[in-house]
């Protein structure tokens, strides 16, 4: 009797076994590629499009997800040679190509982290296998600074080419002219610094330097340049008494003497050299602040480079995250906003914007952007389970008025895009796309304003808070992708006017009280496999190059682009740990009536939001604006035109070619007296980049030159 | 004498006069041709540009206009009805095109009243088509 329990015992484990063995082996079939062409894969991959896709391959904003379910969804009937020679055709955004071999490798790697397996068969352009009978859609891990998955650490061990880069501190040295930061000063800067993304808490984008003027801003000359790491950048750097630190991509953040270019320090901040150039960087006391593409924030020894702390943002047993912005620093808090995965994906947890202590990197509060059921909010997602409500995205820094003790941020879209596929109905799905004033100490809610309610054509209402005082009255702007300049009133939330900035055909009306939009019906009645139009795209409207306050003319300049879309929704599965942080297929045409012209700056009165200027071209914006007080504005485009115009006029003053898209966020500082200028050129950046590679093939830049340059006036003799 | 001078003056007037009315009375726009909606794979076929006035004399709207640089000849070209401008709409007219990869196009519509003010609300449109795009190639919008 004992025996034949013996033997079933015995039965049921090498059932179990062999059950675990095949569900393994359905888990990872084998692929039509080999390791070593994934573990290559990886390295292209990581260099070229984790920027945009992000380093886990999980989409982000406007990038479609290339590992997972919806990966599957999209791809799995197809050929892996389809997804070859679709890369090919339109991959990275713009003119660049990478060559056969690495889209091929590319292949590989997306196929092995989607769950198959390497085999001994090279990849080929020519491969026929649907994906769906290769790839799972169950992601491997993609590790840090490593390979995709097993076969990529095997390739690793077997002492086969992985790249890697050094991490840590790789230049020592010390800024000992540096000064610690205090509150008063990130309250009041120096007019000779620039101390965070934007210059101030009000995000004026402005500085009261004068020494560059529009009368003699035609004699401006390159001072120094420095090459950055290739990769997307957008960089925001910053200064404070004659240092400047600067974020790479690749997480090489560096301080360099902002009169010579001299390099200080570099620190290859954490274990991956994989993401994109974060925007902004802050300081406070004697650290810097940075961030990462996988959510990290890093505090830094502003003199030395050395890490003092290293915290991580969100549960990372339920999902990864990322950012893009760069911190805010409130009252002794680093205040950091979130994306990527685990705010697109179907989860518990929502996406938060989070606040931290400058000391110690200890959480102090979070704010959930996303409402659930019995909360505030929580009533305008339809009938949605918890679970599925995703989006609200924080991936533009804040701003902060120290009277009122509120920090104003922007929201991204509910997720998936289109309200279709997301099944809200027609509910306001808050808080994504508002603004929503948080009190700076608890970061409770103070009021929100939802300029968007249940947006549905990815046009997010994310991007920067800028605060005015005008007549008495405490302001905030904000302009979205729409393209909408909105004037609130920063006390209390409310609405007191707008600006249609652009042409646009989304809303067919607002109400003259509350500014709430009315969207045309077939908006509101899409279905799927229905192509919905609108003007503007995803590009923007406005997008994440700011706009500037320049305070002696009363006048917002802003950048926006214009172009149009029609989207077409897919379904994305109701399940645990799914989701998509797009969910649509897009094409895009010219904007009526702007004769192909993409690119807008153009200048609003405050009072009145009267169009005062504005100046049209063929290529799109690619930075913020910089206003000064000597009258000039700078701004920089995809065509790799650096120009400086006048504040009142839009006359352009002065210009220059620089070696690729111009890209970023110009600023300018003063050192022993003397004004200087700086700008970055660069490369990714979204939907402001790839739009303009589909309507504007002809201009053309290469796929490569992230580089600073620092410009000033030749020395009075 | 004076008479039959002065009745032929006053009709060359009166002519001049119903000119001028007419004139006024008809509403031109222009639409540029461009692109119809791509993404990065299907751009590359989607080249070509042209110009059209669209001319409204009572409610009968006439299209005239040119076209070049089609990778492939141009097959039809219709006159839609959009929700609004930039929001695709229902054809209104089959206009006659050139069937090469440059030509004229050319046609017209008698436009009820919904239509009419559609039209001069911007939300009038012109698709061309062509060998390789059947599902279009060129359009533009008809604004002032």
């Amino acid at each position: 009797m004992r025996t034949l329990r013996n033997h079933l015992a015995i039965a049921l484990v090498l059932v179990s076994v062999c059950g675990v063995l095949m569900l393994t082996g359905q888990q990872r079939p084998a692929g039509p590629y080999t390791a070593d062409q994934a573990a290559a894969g990886r390295t292209v991959y990581q260099a070229n499009c984790a920027g945009c896709h992000g380093p886990d391959l999980g989409g982000r904003n406007d990038a479609p997800q290339l590992a997972g379910t919806q990966f599957i969804a999209n791809w799995g009937g197809r050929t892996a040679g389809d997804l070859i020679n679709f890369m090919q055709s339109a991959m990275p955004p713009g003119n660049a190509t990478l060559g056969e071999q690495n889209y091929i490798n590319i292949a590989a790697f997306i196929l092995d982290t989607n769950g198959s397996r390497a085999g001994t068969q090279a990849l080929t352009a020519a491969n026929t296998v649907a994906i769906r009978t290769v790839a799972t859609g169950v992601v491997a891990q993609v590790a840090p600074g490593g390979g995709a998955g097993k076969q990529a650490k095997q390739a690793k061990q077997a002492g086969k080419q992985v790249a890697a880069t050094p991490r840590g501190l790789t230049v020592t040295g010390e800024a000992k002219n540096f000064t610690p930061v205090t509150d008063a000063m990130l309250r009041n800067p120096d007019p000779n610094d620039w101390l965070m993304i934007r210059r101030d808490y009000k995000a004026n984008n402005f500085s009261p330097l004068n020494q560059i003027t529009a009368a003699n801003v035609n004699d401006l000359r390159l001072v120094w340049t420095w090459a950055m790491n290739n990769g997307t950048n957008q960089a925001a750097p910053i200064v404070h008494n004659g240092v400047m630190f600067i974020n790479n991509p690749g997480n090489i953040v560096q301080a360099l003497d902002a009169r010579t270019g001299e390099l200080i320090w570099e620190n290859r901040i954490g274990e991956t050299d994989a993401g994109n150039s974060q925007r902004g960087l802050a300081m406070f006391e004697d650290k810097i602040y940075v961030t990462t593409g996988d959510a990290h924030i890093y505090a830094l020894d502003a003199r030395t480079g050395k890490n003092v702390w290293d915290t991580v943002i969100g549960d990372r047993t339920l999902t990864n995250y990322s950012t893009s912005s760069g911190p805010i620093i409130i009252k002794g808090m680093v205040v950091q906003g979130l994306g990527g995965g685990g705010c697109t994906r179907y989860q518990s947890e929502k996406c938060f914007i989070s606040a931290y202590d400058a000391r110690t990197g200890k959480l102090i509060w979070k704010f959930y952007t996303i409402a659930k059921t019995g909360e505030q909010g929580g009533d305008t997602w339809g009938t949605l389970a918890d679970t599925f409500r995703a989006g609200g995205d924080t991936w533009i820094t804040g701003s902060y008025d120290p009277d009122l003790n509120m920090t104003y941020w922007g929201t991204a879209q509910s997720k998936p895009w289109m309200r279709i596929s997301r099944g809200s109905g027609n509910g306001a799905t808050l808080f994504a796309n508002s603004t929503v004033a948080l009190d700076a100490d608890s970061g409770k809610l103070k009021w929100y304003f939802s300029h968007a309610p249940g947006e549905s054509l990815d046009l997010d209402e994310v991007f920067e808070r800028v605060l005015v005082d005008d007549n008495g009255q405490k302001l905030v702007f904000s302009a979205g992708k729409v393209g909408i300049l909105w004037k609130l009133d920063r006390t209390n939330g409310k609405y007191l006017g707008h600006k249609e900035t652009v042409f646009q055909n989304v809303y067919d009306a607002f109400d003259p009280k509350t500014g709430e939009p009315h969207y045309r019906n077939d908006i509101t009645e899409q279905q799927f496999g229905q192509w919905i139009q609108s003007c503007p795209t995803s590009e923007g409207g406005h997008n994440w190059h700011a706009m500037t306050y320049n305070q002696p003319t009363n006048q917002i300049i802003i950048p926006v682009a214009q172009s149009c879309q029609e989207m077409n929704a897919q379904k994305v599965e109701f399940v645990e740990g799914g989701g998509n942080g797009g969910g649509a297929a897009r094409r895009f045409f010219e904007m009526p009536g702007t004769n192909g012209n993409v690119g807008k700056v153009a200048a609003y009165d405050v009072r009145t939001l009267k169009e005062n200027w504005k100046m049209e071209q063929h290529s799109p914006f690619m930075t913020a604006v910089l206003s000064t007080a000597g009258g000039v504005a700078f701004v920089g485009d995809m065509d790799r035109m650096f120009r400086a115009v006048d504040v009142k006029t839009g006359k352009v003053l002065w210009e220059t070619r620089l070696g690729t898209s111009v890209q970023g966020f110009p600023m300018t500082f003063s050192v022993n007296g003397k004004q200087y200028l700086a700008v970055t050129t660069g490369l990714g950046g979204g939907s402001p980049r790839m739009v303009p590679s589909v309507l504007d093939p002809d201009v053309h830049y290469p796929n490569y030159g992230a580089q600073l340059y620092v410009f000033a006036l030749p020395d009075r003799r | 004498m004076r008479l039959r001078r002065l009745i032929p003056a006053g009709a060359v007037a009166a002519g001049f006069v119903w000119m001028a009315i007419s004139v006024v009375a008809q509403d031109s726009m222009k639409a540029r041709l461009s692109p119809v909606p791509a993404d990065q794979k299907t751009r590359a076929d989607l080249a070509g540009s042209g110009s059209i006035t669209s001319t409204l004399a009572g409610t009968k709207l006439t299209i005239n206009g040119t076209f070049d640089g089609l990778k492939s000849p141009a097959t039809m070209a219709e006159l839609h009805n959009g929700v609004a401008a930039g929001v695709r709409g229902p054809v209104v007219a089959q206009l006659t095109v050139t069937k090469g990869t440059g030509g004229s196009i050319s046609g017209s519509a008698d436009l009820t009243p919904a239509q009419l003010a559609n039209y001069k609300k911007g939300g009038f449109y012109v698709q061309l088509y062509s060998e390789k795009t059947p599902e279009g190639v060129l359009w533009g919008w008809f604004l002032k």
